[in-house]
């Protein structure tokens, strides 16, 4: 990188100073692209499926080299240009690495395992046998519904909330027959669902069971009255349904409540 | 600015040599593709992202778009980056004919990729293919298919704006060269556009197979 | 570095040489470059300045004092887009690197002058276009633009993702310019271990700005068409995330606020063993700390996504990895106060502000570091916290940085010296009203007093009149160092062609300068601060 010190007036130095490329090289280079070219398109009309792209992308990086190093000069350049050069695709890299990082695992904030409480049933609910629905935990229902569900889940409950045209797949319609409901549609199965999440839908396990309940008695009035839990079906979710708080431990959960219960106080 | 002849020509005042303004000029050019490559990885990074996540719309929406006039603007370009890379070695040896000839037929190439260009924008307008909220093509109803074509003509598009750019360059080039400015002591704006072309190929070269032809 | 003084001619300079306000505004002289960049930019920075006052003076008491809250989030809009795109940005690099770094490197000029005076330009149509807005609706998304809201506000919005479009294409010019520069056109002698670390801070930024730049211009130009067209890609009602647009985002801004600091570390790397009449301790591990910095800088833009939606597992990695950035800014406050200890102290202006810095800086760096840790953050972010951090590194790093290099370069820029007592009125004013206005708000932080609010809960009124009455004394403080160095250029004595005795290359020529620098050519045989064999270089002002 030392600095050529000519006097004025001798540009001469020019010619030899640089590589030309010659019009044999060329036509080669040119003729290896065309080839290429012809490889990609041929190979994109059979279905190789996750290969395709890798293939494409194999090609494509190997044309661009063809024109980087002897079109654009690199092999006869200053190394310096050819690293300057390179740079670009490493942070290009990195944009993209980190930013899938990120996009592929979003999926991990709700955690499942020892967070998701197994006496999840058994929390303990201001309501006398919450299973049972009644007008006050419809209400109640009602209530969380529009604070918490209509962003995915639309106002009326059909699937068309602002933040459901990104999701795939597409926010339960809640009018929806029972045949497309995953998990099917008694509110014992509405209460898994809304405990442990399903796909795109999170889990709500930290929220009181009470109000889960509550949920699943507003949505459940949304659609059809049937079908309706039978004992089996409760004891299924472990809700002995002769105890008023369906039995068990007792509370499990992330003691949100009582936390803020003392925070207020 | 007064056409100065080739062999007339006289570097800068502030560099020490003409070879020095030379390999200055070139490493400009270089860091500016850098640049570029930043510039168009923000567009490669969403199409990646609808690709990973939407990959039924993507694949149902890539097959509306004709591989065949891809694949021939494919073919254009390579062509016009060998007739830039012949116009530089012209200039090298001199031989202002040639450099001539062959800018004018690089000029045409690009024009003939706009032309295509411009077929294929103008079937996805009248079919409702379009970016967007914008989108209303009645035959692929997937939702979020608006979003391929935003993509399509956001990448397609920037990347003719830089072919057309690239035109403006080459007809300055030509200008310049039927002046009788370029020589072998002296034929650095050749150089650098011819650069700046190959990397508007090397884009095309990333796009052609991404937009039309992977599923 | 040179002992070529002897050569050196008075008389004809740079800024007698051609007469007349078309000879400036068509220059292809970077001395005069920088001089319109840098009465542009503290032009701006006034505005920037005032925006700010008006906040302070509004968050005097709680309630509503003068401004309505869609004025108030204009107000704070306008600030932080004026001070980052216009100001911090390009203010050390354009303002004083375009002037100095060809001097520096004993170069006459920067590898392309015409680019150099077109980045100028692009400048001012940014500035022209962004501020116009100001004229008309306004724009009150916070000067990050965050998708839904930046697609959906007000109509000037456009006009300002278009001005800051543009700006960037400066700072990208800026860069590529000197990058070639310092490969191409260092004086004979002037090898990589001989740059002067103001170079290696300009250097590392400089490739920041050619790297991260050009994101951020795909990023403005995607939200201007997702305004515009519609094209859904951040918008969540046509399926886009608005997520990805903060990952956009943050791409350039975080290595963007390296681009402020890098430089200003540079300067303090200058002025130290200047004043100290010590070599810099640790240049090599200075030098290597300074493109580290840059790496890891491309590393950690997460950390600004910690509670928009960002995955748990994203939020581990880029906590870690910004804590790694503590790492080699240690290592240059380490050799900093290596260069002080056992130095012979100059306390003039310039050592003031260095020293305001490195306190001043420290605390913000380590704020950082609460803040890149994930636990403490969640309740930090969008607090004063967060403010309190920024300004700690951007105005009490960059800025003190910058009025450090202005009163260590004015003699060179002006040939003449300031006023001393005068100047260092206006460095305690600063240093101490900055103080006074920011360290209250890492309290008010903690206590839980959001940002981007336009009230705030009546227990947080005395924090925030001592901030506000802070505000003051900083800007009594900028004043009165305007005032004093606009007397200086009128009335201030003559300086020397080398008040300070430093022995890089730019003091090794008349102060102003010749139009080409150099009468004579340089060569460098030492290091650039190589203080054992100089004392014949010692100035008359010293």
């Amino acid at each position: 990188m030392s600095n050529h010190h000519q006097p004025h007036g001798q540009d001469q130095d020019g010619a030899g100073h640089h590589h030309i490329l010659s019009t044999s090289l060329a036509l080669k280079i040119w003729g290896c692209l065309v080839v290429l070219t012809i490889a990609t398109v041929a190979v994109a009309q059979v279905d190789l499926g996750f290969w395709n792209f890798t293939v494409a992308m194999l090609i494509a990086s190997m044309k661009a080299t063809l024109v980087c190093v002897f079109f654009m000069g690199l092999k006869w350049d200053h190394k310096e240009n050819a690293i300057i050069f390179s740079t670009s695709f490493i942070f290009m890299a990195i944009f993209m690495i980190l930013t899938f990082g990120d996009l592929l695992t979003r999926g991990n904030v709700y955690v499942h395992g020892s967070i998701v409480p197994e006496g999840m049933v058994h929390a303990k609910s201001k309501f006398k046998k919450p299973w049972v629905s009644s007008p006050e935990l419809i209400a109640r229902g009602n209530e969380l519904f529009h604070t918490q569900c209509v962003m995915c889940h639309g106002p009326q409950g059909h699937g068309d909330g602002p933040a459901a045209a990104g999701l795939n797949p597409h926010p339960r319609n809640f009018t929806a027959p029972e045949s497309q409901w995953k998990n099917g549609r008694k509110p014992s199965q509405m209460f898994e669902t809304v405990t442990k999440g399903l796909g795109g839908m999170p889990s709500f396990a930290s929220t009181p069971a009470e109000d889960r309940w509550a949920l699943v008695h507003y949505v459940h009035s949304l659609g059809s009255p049937d079908p309706k839990d039978t004992p089996e079906d409760l004891k299924k979710i472990g809700i002995d349904p002769t105890k008023d708080d369906g039995g068990g431990a007792g509370e499990k959960v992330i003691p949100i409540g009582l936390a803020i219960d003392e925070l207020a106080h | 600015m007064a056409h100065v002849p080739a062999a007339e020509r006289h570097h800068a005042h502030h560099f020490s040599s003409g070879v020095e303004e030379f390999d200055a000029c070139k490493q400009g050019v270089w860091i500016f593709l850098v640049t570029e490559v930043l510039f168009f990885s923000g567009l490669f990074l969403a199409y990646a992202v609808l690709r990973v996540f939407h990959p039924e719309m993507m694949h149902k929406a890539h097959k509306l778009l004709d591989w065949r006039l891809g694949g021939l603007n494919t073919l254009i370009l390579i062509f016009s980056s060998l007739t830039m890379a012949l116009s530089v070695s012209a200039a090298q040896r001199g031989d202002n004919k040639k450099v001539i000839r062959y800018l004018w037929i690089t000029f045409v190439c690009a024009f003939g990729f706009l032309i295509v260009k411009f077929f294929e924008y103008r079937h996805k307008f009248i079919e409702g293919m379009l970016p967007g909220s914008h989108y209303t093509y009645p035959h692929l109803t997937e939702k979020t298919a608006g979003l391929f074509f935003s993509c399509y003509f956001v990448m397609t598009g920037i990347h003719g704006i830089h072919v057309i750019v690239g035109m403006g360059l080459i007809y300055w080039l030509i200008r310049r060269a039927k002046h009788g400015e370029f020589g072998p002591n002296y034929f650095t704006p050749v150089e650098a556009t011819g650069l700046y072309w190959h990397f508007v190929d090397l884009i095309w070269i990333y796009l052609f197979p991404l937009l039309y032809l992977v599923s | 570095m040179s002992h070529a003084n002897a050569e050196v001619v008075h008389g004809d300079n740079y800024i007698n040489h051609s007469k007349g306000i078309k000879s400036w505004l068509f220059t292809l002289d970077h001395k005069r470059i920088g001089i319109m960049y840098l009465f542009t930019v503290l032009t701006m920075f006034l505005i920037g300045g005032i925006f700010a006052l008006g906040i302070r003076l509004e968050l005097f008491s709680p309630g509503m004092q003068f401004l309505k809250p869609d004025q108030y989030n204009r107000f704070f809009t306008y600030h932080g887009a004026i001070m980052v795109f216009m100001v911090v940005i390009p203010l050390i690099p354009a303002a004083l690197g375009n002037f100095v770094l060809p001097m520096m490197l004993g170069a006459k000029d920067v590898a392309f002058p015409r680019w150099n005076l077109f980045s100028y330009y692009i400048y001012i149509t940014g500035i022209i276009v962004a501020v116009s807005t100001l004229f008309l609706k306004g724009v009150d998304t916070g000067w990050t633009f965050y998708t839904p809201y930046s697609i959906r506000s007000s109509s000037s919005a456009t006009l300002v993702l278009l001005g800051a479009f543009i700006m960037g294409f400066s700072s990208i010019l800026t860069g590529l310019n000197f990058i070639v520069t310092i490969h191409k056109l260092r004086a004979p002698g002037l090898t990589w271990d001989r740059l002067p670390l103001f170079l290696w801070g300009i250097y590392a930024t400089s490739v920041i700005q050619i790297l991260a730049t050009p994101v951020l211009a795909i990023t403005l130009l995607l939200a201007l068409l997702e305004r515009v067209l519609g094209i859904g890609i951040f918008d969540p009602k046509l399926g886009g995330d608005p997520v990805l647009f903060q990952h956009f985002f943050w791409f350039y801004s975080h290595p963007a606020v390296y681009i402020m600091i890098l430089p200003a570390m540079g300067v303090i790397s200058e002025v130290l063993p200047v004043f100290s009449r010590k070599p810099i301790f640790g240049y090599k591990m200075i030098a290597a700390a300074t493109f580290g910095i840059a790496l890891v800088s491309f590393l950690v833009w997460g950390h600004h996504l910690f509670v928009s939606g960002q995955s748990a597992f994203a939020n581990f990695v880029f906590s870690l990895l910004t804590m790694f950035v503590a790492i080699p800014t240690g290592v240059k406050v380490f050799g900093w106060m290596g260069t002080l200890y056992k130095g012979s102290l100059r306390f003039n202006t310039p050592l003031l502000y260095a020293l305001g810095f490195i306190f001043v800086f420290t605390i913000g760096g380590l704020t950082g570091v609460m803040l890149a840790t994930v636990s403490i953050d969640v309740h930090l972010t969008d607090t004063y916290f967060v403010i309190a951090h920024f300004h700690y590194v951007m105005v009490g790093g960059s800025i003190l940085a910058f009025l450090a290099g202005l009163h260590y370069w004015f003699p060179k820029f002006s040939g003449k010296m300031y006023p001393e007592t005068a100047a260092k009125v206006g460095a305690w004013f600063v240093i101490i009203g900055f103080n006074v206005t920011f360290f209250p708000q890492f309290i008010l932080g903690v206590l839980g007093m959001p940002r981007r609010y336009a009230d705030y809960l009546p227990q947080f009124t005395t924090l925030n009149r001592v901030s506000t009455f802070g505000s003051w004394l900083l800007a009594i403080g900028f004043v009165t160092t305007a005032i004093n160095l606009i007397y200086a250029l009128k009335k201030g004595a003559k300086a020397g062609d080398n008040p300070w005795g430093a022995l890089t290359l730019e003091w090794q020529t008349a102060s102003p300068p010749p139009m080409e620098n150099f009468n004579y050519d340089p060569v460098v045989t030492e290091g650039p601060y190589d203080y054992r064999g100089a004392k014949a270089l010692m100035g008359s002002n010293a």
